[in-house]
């Protein structure tokens, strides 16, 4: 299984995106911009709900409306931070692999954070049908906001590693 | 001169205390990414390519007073990241792109929040409007290249 691993991330490495983002001393940061970009769009459209569910901030709309209204962009941002984020991944695979940081950021608290973005994206249809949102929903919008905060923390503790 | 503050008590608790530090990048790049975002989110809405159940003035004002909040909270951050290492940065040609970038595109955030009200009025969105969307995303755009750029150029931060 671990030797799965290694191999995949060799042939991640000496693939021609791998190469080029490793090598090339312009597209490495094109890359970052694109993983950055997408999360804007995915980190702006989360926190807002988020926000808006726990009741902070104007009510223009309710979390539902706003939840519904933004959905569209959330996942585009998504699809772009992954595209960006395999990228850079793709450059040095098995540094990355074997990266405390990284393996605590994608391999537990990225899909935590997903898995529970996607409960409340669901749910805040429910809890947030109204102005003022569902005990429960305030609770799930916190928690999704202190997930997120904890895979930018350890995002940033990858470069101590 | 700059080179002085990183003396500068505070400065160098900051600087040599690991966890101090990692939570100011931390809120650097949260609060960043999130202000950023909720600016390109109106830009995409006046673009009429976003979130078109609400007026442009309804998702504009949910999500304007955060800009603001989040800018503040990026800039002071940023400031104390600056502190530490003053006399690096203060010459540093990527960091000062960044930051007339900054500018630039803070500009454009004021320019778009102002005209919104009379944008959301229009029965078809202004051409100027979606010109001034467009050069918002841009200039944003262009902020974070050149904030990555520091690093891979300079090897600071």
């Amino acid at each position: 299984m671990y030797e799965a691993l290694v191999a995949f991330c060799k042939w991640l490495e000496g693939t021609p995106w791998g190469v080029s983002t490793r090598t090339s001393l312009w597209l490495y940061p094109f890359i970052q911009l694109i993983h950055f970009s997408g999360l804007t769009v995915w980190l702006g459209t989360n926190i807002t709900v988020d926000l808006r569910l726990l009741g902070v901030g104007k009510r223009r709309q309710t979390a539902a409306q706003l939840s519904d209204g933004l959905f569209a962009w959330n996942w585009i941002g998504f699809c772009i931070v992954v595209l960006g984020g395999f990228l850079l991944f793709s450059s040095t695979a098995s540094t990355y692999v074997t990266n405390p940081a990284f393996r605590v950021k994608l391999g537990m608290l990225v899909p935590l954070a997903l898995v529970w973005h996607i409960v409340v994206q669901q749910k805040a249809r429910v809890w947030g049908q109204g102005e003022e949102t569902l005990p429960a929903g305030k609770l799930a919008g916190l928690m999704e906001l202190l997930l997120w905060i904890s895979v930018i923390t350890a995002a940033v503790e990858i470069p101590n590693y | 001169m700059w080179e002085n503050l990183e003396h500068v008590k505070w400065v160098t608790v900051l600087a040599q205390t690991g966890w101090l530090y990692v939570l100011v990048s931390v809120t650097h790049y949260f609060t960043l990414l999130f202000f950023i975002g909720t600016i390109v989110l109106v830009d995409l809405r006046i673009l009429g390519v976003a979130d078109r159940n609400q007026t442009v003035s309804q998702l504009a004002e949910q999500l304007q007073p955060w800009t603001w909040v989040g800018f503040a909270l990026a800039m002071v951050s940023g400031f104390l990241l600056f502190t530490t290492d003053a006399g690096a940065y203060a010459f540093d040609t990527p960091f000062r792109v960044k930051l007339l970038t900054i500018l630039l595109a803070f500009i454009f955030a004021v320019i778009v929040q102002w005209n919104v009200p009379k944008w959301n009025r229009s029965p078809v969105m202004p051409a100027a409007a979606k010109v001034a969307a467009f050069l918002s995303l841009i200039l944003w755009l262009g902020a974070i290249l050149a904030g990555v750029e520091i690093a891979a150029l300079s090897g600071l931060g």
